[in-house]
């Protein structure tokens, strides 16, 4: 009974499971590691992970693409697509914000020659 | 009538047709930051009249509001966009000379976007919305500040793009717990229906969106990018960052808390919370030697001070609050850009660098001089009615913790005092040791001085000129069943 219910309720919240855990894991990576590209990476990850979150908040299990077309003449029920064009904007500025990081990750790199957070501290509080 | 949506689709359009611009004459590009922001400006103030009488609501692709994107030109909305488009055109004319080196184009394009993402935050109606407009002036704000691209300058950059990239994600996962709860994004639906869901599952939203919209606008404990990228930065980019971006970021923060949730028994939190944050920014700029570092760690401090004037919470504290954020604007924006001639005279950010400088650029000098007993809040300047009003309102309270809070906030003015008169000594009773040659900074950087110190004064001997906007801009912030109807209908 309990372990059934268990398995019911992971199956029910796979999806939000999914996203906070990489949403986790994304700050994680941001909060220990000390070179700068696996900063970028887990800041990568957390975006992964609050889009995911953003699509579960819309999914109804077994629904269909909220597009005008046969099956949705029928009454199976569909997905929100208002949280999937909120995904697409979501991502498109993520692929900008880590664009940007990127590229002054390089200009970093011409400065100090390292990448290592811990060895680049000119400026301080 | 005038729609208000062209007060974005201006400096929006203008920023993408820039380039092309570019390529018919290199030489007329940086006229065009100046030309929208004539146009902002003055849109902003033709609105003015008729916002007081009533909210505009435009609905935008014909769908009515809980369904379709809408902006709501309320008096807080007009106030900040005429604020913006000010500031914008200030900077832009002083930016005509004072851009010289690097890509310029990009310059002036993204000074553009920067001012157009700050415009539609403060009049968008849709909590979405809002976050993709705090996008396109957060991004393009990451890419100003590495605009010198020294050491200094690209390292403040990556950490105020990390730190602010982590907040933008917290605020969209607030906004998606939001969706999941209402099923809405319309932030005057949300309003209405706040009060239906159970207080804990709210709760979580609005610490989430809290903390990322805080980080932007520097709240305590989340400013520790804010004196790296505002010293670091072009000194222009300098007074927009501290005189409109932080601002929108605390509109945002305020908007959210008393349209949206509501929250009053959030109040007492934030108003210790502003105490603090005022009273760690003036020490910390008390104990600064570069000049920018000390503006940007006093723009921290006026911001705790904002916070908790808005979290008084009456309709004095909300017009005293809202009137201190137009005169940091004014204040802030004419210290960085006076600072930033005379760091290009001297050579050094270094304060005692200015030794004698009030000789050698008189009217820059006297233009600081202004800027900063303005923002200590010294008569006959604007930053003197703004702060008596604050204190006026917390004895209002007649509540002893208040009355506390204030006398604490005072003390953040002494300190603030302090630090500012020191940079005045140097400039005027200290004798310079080497060049002495007098040279003033050049026309184009003069003319936005001035105009900066004719508002200072100006708003400063007539408070009642702004007033009227200020309080219906306090009265929109604090009823927010008015708000709701006026969206809605």
């Amino acid at each position: 009974m309990g372990i059934s219910n268990a398995f019911d309720f992971l199956q029910n919240h796979v999806y939000y499971i999914g996203s906070f855990g990489l949403i986790f894991i994304g700050l994680f990576i941001m909060l220990v590691k000390h070179n700068l590209i696996k900063v970028i990476i887990g800041l990568s990850i957390l975006e992964t992970g609050v889009n995911l979150f953003l699509v579960s908040v819309g999914y109804i299990s077994k629904g269909t693409a909220p597009i005008f077309s046969k099956s949705a003449m029928e009454a199976a029920p569909m997905v929100d697509p208002v949280p999937q064009a909120l995904v697409l904007t979501a991502i498109v500025i993520g692929v900008a914000v880590l664009a940007l990081a990127l590229s002054l990750a390089i200009r970093l790199y011409h400065h100090y020659g390292v990448l290592d957070l811990r060895r680049i501290k000119e400026l301080r509080w | 009538m005038v729609n208000p949506v062209l007060l974005i689709a201006v400096p929006l359009g203008l920023a993408f047709a820039l380039p092309l611009f570019g390529l018919i004459s290199k030489r007329i590009v940086k006229y065009i930051p100046v030309v929208a922001f004539i146009f902002n400006f003055a849109l902003a103030l033709r609105l003015i009249p008729d916002v007081l009488k009533q909210a505009i609501v435009v609905e935008i692709g014909g769908f009515p509001p809980p369904f379709g994107i809408n902006l709501v030109a309320g008096p807080v909305g007009v106030l900040f966009s005429a604020l913006i488009a000010l500031a914008g055109l200030l900077v832009a004319v002083y930016a005509l000379a004072y851009i010289t080196e690097g890509p310029k184009e990009k310059y002036h394009m993204l000074y553009l976007l920067l001012l157009a993402g700050a415009t539609g935050v403060v009049l968008t109606g849709d909590i979405f919305n809002l976050f993709v407009f705090f996008e396109i002036l957060c991004i393009s704000s990451y890419a100003l500040v590495a605009y010198i691209g020294d050491r200094a300058g690209i390292e403040s950059a990556i950490k105020y793009l990390i730190q602010g990239a982590v907040g933008s994600s917290f605020l969209l996962i607030g906004i998606g717990l939001l969706y999941g709860l209402f099923g809405t994004l319309n932030m005057a639906d949300l309003a209405q229906q706040i009060e239906s869901a159970s207080s804990i599952s709210v709760f979580v939203p609005m610490v989430l969106i809290i903390t990322g919209l805080g980080v932007e606008a520097a709240i305590f404990p989340l400013n520790a990018w804010l004196p790296d990228a505002h010293s670091s930065a072009p000194s222009s980019i300098s007074a927009i960052l501290s005189g409109i971006a932080i601002e929108v970021g605390l509109y945002a923060v305020v908007r959210v808390l008393f349209t949206i949730f509501g929250a009053t028994n959030m109040f007492m939190f934030f108003a210790f919370l502003g105490v603090l944050t005022l009273l760690i920014g003036e020490m910390c700029a008390f104990a600064q030697n570069n000049i920018k570092r000390m503006l940007a760690y006093s723009s921290i401090g006026q911001m705790g001070l904002i916070v908790f004037a808005m979290a008084i919470a009456t309709s004095y504290a909300l017009t005293g609050g809202l009137f201190q954020l137009v005169s940091h604007t004014l204040g802030k924006g004419l210290l960085f850009l006076t600072a930033g001639y005379m760091i290009y005279r001297s050579g050094s950010m270094e304060i005692s660098a200015f030794e004698g400088m009030g000789k050698r650029m008189p009217l820059t000098s006297l233009a600081f001089t202004i800027g900063a007993f303005s923002l200590v809040g010294l008569p006959p300047f604007v930053g003197f009615p703004s702060k008596f009003l604050i204190v006026r309102a917390a004895l209002a309270k007649e509540e002893i913790l208040f009355t506390v809070l204030i006398g604490l906030v005072l003390l953040g003015t002494v300190i603030e005092g302090a630090y500012f008169f020191r940079v005045v000594q140097v400039l005027y009773f200290k004798k310079a040791n080497g060049n002495s040659e007098r040279k003033d900074a050049p026309v184009a950087g003069l003319i936005p001085m001035v105009v900066f110190v004719a508002f200072i004064l100006v708003m400063g001997i007539y408070p009642q000129l702004v007033i009227e906007v200020l309080n219906s801009a306090a009265s929109e912030l604090l009823h927010r069943m008015e708000y709701i109807r006026s969206v809605l209908g």
